[in-house]
């Protein structure tokens, strides 16, 4: 599966993340009344005023935009929830679990629904820092990074996708690089690795 | 393996190699400084990677390391490979050596791998973080499989922040604009 906006790269764009991200579900009371609505990914409704339903995330929004619900911002949105999790960030050295796509759910909440985000203004520092905070991680990670397996658990899509790139490229060319050397007969390359790796370093006189 | 269509693997070929003749060869040229019409045995001479390649394998030449691969260049990369400027050495450094090395000279490998290894952390520190008007001079350093990594993560990280900047949202299909002028 590859983007449509660059054809030779087979990459995606964040605009096609974000459309991908648009597919979660929320939470959204309605004020109208309305049978319910049969797509091809599912039927969703019918809705009563302010019986609480599930819906996709563009169909919440495209119904937002014509004031017919109001969303309700999901769970891990909570302060409490996001404090909690930025201090996670911040003390160990894994990611903690967040939703798959949270930060393109955050960014259209914060877009369409600013009025149904209770304390918006904090929600939105405490996500901006968690990514950031994410993301230096994800760039430590990559400093490590050699030819040999890499686990890293919890990262989001719109990380992976800034990320894609770069480290595609950078792992193939250290795997090029690591059976380059391995192949080449084993006697000669060890006997001359340390006149590489390790060769008498010049001895600068002090001054 | 490589790929016949590739610019980049056609470039690469390009790329002198200091050979010695094993065998006298008539009918050639090589300098054209001389007007003798053949080349004798025990003779130096440059050639380009895809003759030099196929000459050593029919035994007709021996090849030595090329300029870009030599004790002084080791010795500044063992000194600090990120400062080294590869690019006016050889553009194709990792490509060249890695086709180099299984003919002349097998620690070449080592080489690139070490190399490459501090070279990618410089390169990533810059791309995430230095603005792109800044890493001029950093840039003009690399190699060409370097400078392909760090535009690839300095496009991807570039598109993710115009997104979280917004700006407008509907874009206009590129074939609607097309199809317009054609009628014009």
């Amino acid at each position: 599966m590859a983007g449509q906006s660059d054809s030779h790269l087979s990459l995606f764009s964040p605009e096609e993340v974000e459309f991908m991200a648009e597919d979660e579900l929320v939470e959204i009371v309605p004020n109208l009344r309305m049978d319910s609505l049969n797509f091809i990914c599912g039927d969703y409704g019918p809705f009563y005023p302010q019986i609480a339903t599930q819906v996709p995330l563009w169909l919440a929004v495209a119904l937002k935009k014509r004031g017919k619900c109001t969303i309700r911002p999901p769970q891990w949105m909570s302060i409490e929830n996001l404090t909690r999790v930025l201090e996670g960030e911040r003390d160990s050295h894994a990611f903690q679990p967040l939703p798959f796509h949270y930060v393109e759910i955050s960014r259209l909440l914060f877009d369409h629904a600013r009025e149904d985000i209770p304390d918006i203004y904090m929600v939105r520092s405490l996500i901006e820092d968690i990514r950031d905070v994410r993301f230096h991680k994800v760039e430590t990670n990559l400093e490590k990074f050699t030819a040999s397996t890499v686990t890293w658990k919890n990262m989001s899509a719109m990380e992976v996708n800034i990320i894609r790139a770069f480290s595609g490229r950078a792992l193939q060319a250290f795997y090029k690089h690591e059976n380059e050397h391995m192949m080449p007969d084993t006697d000669r390359t060890q006997d001359r690795q340390p006149q590489i790796l390790n060769a008498p370093k010049r001895n600068l006189k002090p001054r | 393996m490589a790929n016949y269509y590739d610019v980049d693997d056609i470039l690469m070929d390009e790329e002198f190699v200091p050979v010695v003749f094993h065998k006298a060869v008539n009918g050639v040229k090589i300098d054209e400084s001389t007007d003798r019409g053949y080349v004798e045995q025990g003779s130096k001479a440059e050639l380009p990677f895809w003759l030099a390649r196929e000459l050593h394998l029919r035994q007709a030449i021996s090849m030595s390391v090329p300029a870009c691969f030599n004790q002084k260049t080791r010795l500044e990369i063992q000194a600090d490979a990120a400062c080294v400027d590869l690019r006016s050495r050889c553009p194709y450094f990792y490509e060249f050596g890695c086709k180099l090395a299984p003919l002349c000279d097998k620690t070449i490998g080592l080489l690139l791998s070490y190399s490459f290894k501090i070279r990618y952390k410089e390169v990533l520190y810059k791309a995430h973080t230095v603005a792109f008007g800044a890493a001029t001079k950093f840039l003009s350093f690399l190699t060409k499989e370097e400078t392909n990594l760090y535009e690839a993560a300095q496009s991807s990280m570039a598109a993710f922040k115009k997104w979280r900047m917004g700006g407008p949202r509907l874009q206009r299909a590129s074939i609607l604009g097309r199809k317009r002028k054609a009628t014009d």
